[in-house]
């Protein structure tokens, strides 16, 4: 939560080429902006009761936010990828047409909150489910002005510009849904980022599951690891979870190991899956 | 009574700072006082950009590379010198919370002349499991054609930092 961090984007890079055959850059300011805060980061809506979502910028300069629906949908490999308009599946469709919010578009000074109203409009014949979009809050870049836009005589520039921001899940469910969970495989693995502890979580019923992963050893009273936002959504069965660790946490956790995934602690804290194994 | 009782209720927002002060007479009237304490996000730019330094051209089609870390690896037949960094960005959030981090895989750029160069960009990590000092880098590698022509070239990339 500290805020001391928060700096103003600017900058890409320019340059200038002198000889003919010879391009020569050198950096210059390309505008960009859009430090923000999103609040709540998940959102399940029951039934038509609506709620808010606070979007702040937190940037050091006034910023113009875009806000819409993504599609995403779950790999295998537990990444959330986009999906096109012309890709959705009836029930993406269907969950991108009955949210309804604003505003979509809202232009804030430094430190200026804003609620972003979010509700549902079921059809009557919406079929029991899960329905999900992914809202995406992002600023949409400045107009460069004339004088940033003037090349250097006989010259060459670039200026890459960051677009960054957040998506969180907005969920729909209809009917009395239930799902079971599954842990399996656990093993540690080591990649370019470095080590992590990688399981599969699987899943089966008719909605997402989503809550916390511990792991604890034996004789230890505070579990290794803590995983909290931890989902499964429906178009999987079987997600793969890699959890960056530390080389010492890494080395700890060989041996008997205990890993739970529980509800988060506002629906309930409930035991959702436990497996014990032994790590190599 | 039960008109006292409303108005208990109904002064409770007043009466809940003056409760704080120690009025406890106020107790037998029952109100309910919600606040709504929401987790939180933010992601903000550390203030360092993807800079791919100066470089001079050659007569063949090369690349340069930035890592996340900042540090440049210069393509055959290219001259590179200056300072490179990558983009970097800080991520905050509840403690433990699982976030994902993605990036354009290719950004193309392109100068009024309709010219463009294309550079692939990477992330430092995919996923992060917040423990208050978090953050990430994007580099990427600059595809550098022969003899690139002259221009303004701009582009956008975007990056997400993704709530499951």
């Amino acid at each position: 939560m500290t805020f001391s961090s928060i700096s103003r984007l600017s900058k890409a890079l320019a340059g200038s080429a002198i000889a003919a055959s010879a391009m020569f850059m050198v950096p210059a300011p390309a505008q960009a902006a859009g430090d923000l805060l999103v609040a709540p980061t998940r959102i399940v809506l029951d039934g038509q009761r609506g709620t808010e979502i606070i979007l702040n910028n937190i940037g050091a300069e006034t910023a113009t936010y875009r806000i819409s629906l993504e599609l995403r949908r779950m790999s295998k490999e537990g990444r959330l990828t986009a999906v096109t308009p012309e890709e959705a599946n009836q029930i993406e469709q269907a969950a991108k047409a009955m949210i309804r919010y604003a505003p979509r578009r809202v232009t804030l000074p430094p430190n200026q909150p804003q609620a972003i109203r979010i509700g549902v409009r079921a059809p009557q014949d919406l079929p029991d489910g899960e329905y999900r979009v992914h809202m995406l809050f992002r600023a949409i870049p400045k107009a460069k002005s004339v004088t940033e836009q003037t090349n250097p005589e006989g010259g060459f520039s670039i200026a890459l510009t960051p677009i960054y921001g957040v998506t969180i899940p907005v969920i729909v469910r209809q009917g009395n849904l239930q799902a079971t969970a599954g842990i399996a495989n656990g093993r540690i693995e080591e990649d370019k980022e470095g080590k992590s502890f990688a399981f599969d979580l699987s899943r089966s019923g008719d909605r997402s599951t989503y809550g916390e992963i511990r792991v604890t050893k034996p004789g230890l009273d505070e579990p290794l690891l803590v995983a909290r936002g931890i989902a499964v959504y429906p178009e999987v069965s079987s997600r793969k979870v890699a959890l960056p660790i530390p080389n010492e946490i890494a080395e700890q956790l060989k041996g008997p190991v205990s890993i739970e995934y529980y509800e988060p602690r506002n629906s309930g804290g409930g035991l959702i899956a436990k497996t014990q194994m032994v790590l190599r | 009574m039960s008109k006292f009782i409303k108005a208990a209720v109904a002064s409770s927002i007043l009466a809940a700072s003056v409760m704080g002060a120690g009025a406890a007479q106020a107790a037998t009237a029952s109100a309910d006082a919600t606040a709504n304490i929401l987790e939180q996000v933010t992601v903000t730019s550390d203030g360092s950009d993807l800079a791919f330094g100066t470089i001079v051209t050659g007569t063949a089609a090369s690349t340069v590379a930035v890592a996340s870390d900042g540090t440049a690896t210069c393509g055959t037949g290219l001259v590179c010198t200056g300072t490179t960094s990558s983009a970097g960005f800080d991520v905050t959030g509840t403690t433990g919370e699982t976030v994902d981090v993605s990036a354009d895989a290719t950004v193309t750029l392109t100068n009024p002349d309709g010219d463009d160069m294309t550079a692939s960009l990477s992330p430092s990590v995919s996923t992060i499991v917040l423990d208050g000092t978090d953050g990430f880098a994007v580099g990427g590698t600059l595809n550098v054609a022969a003899n690139q022509a002259d221009g303004l070239y701009e582009g956008t990339f975007s990056v997400t930092v993704d709530y499951q």
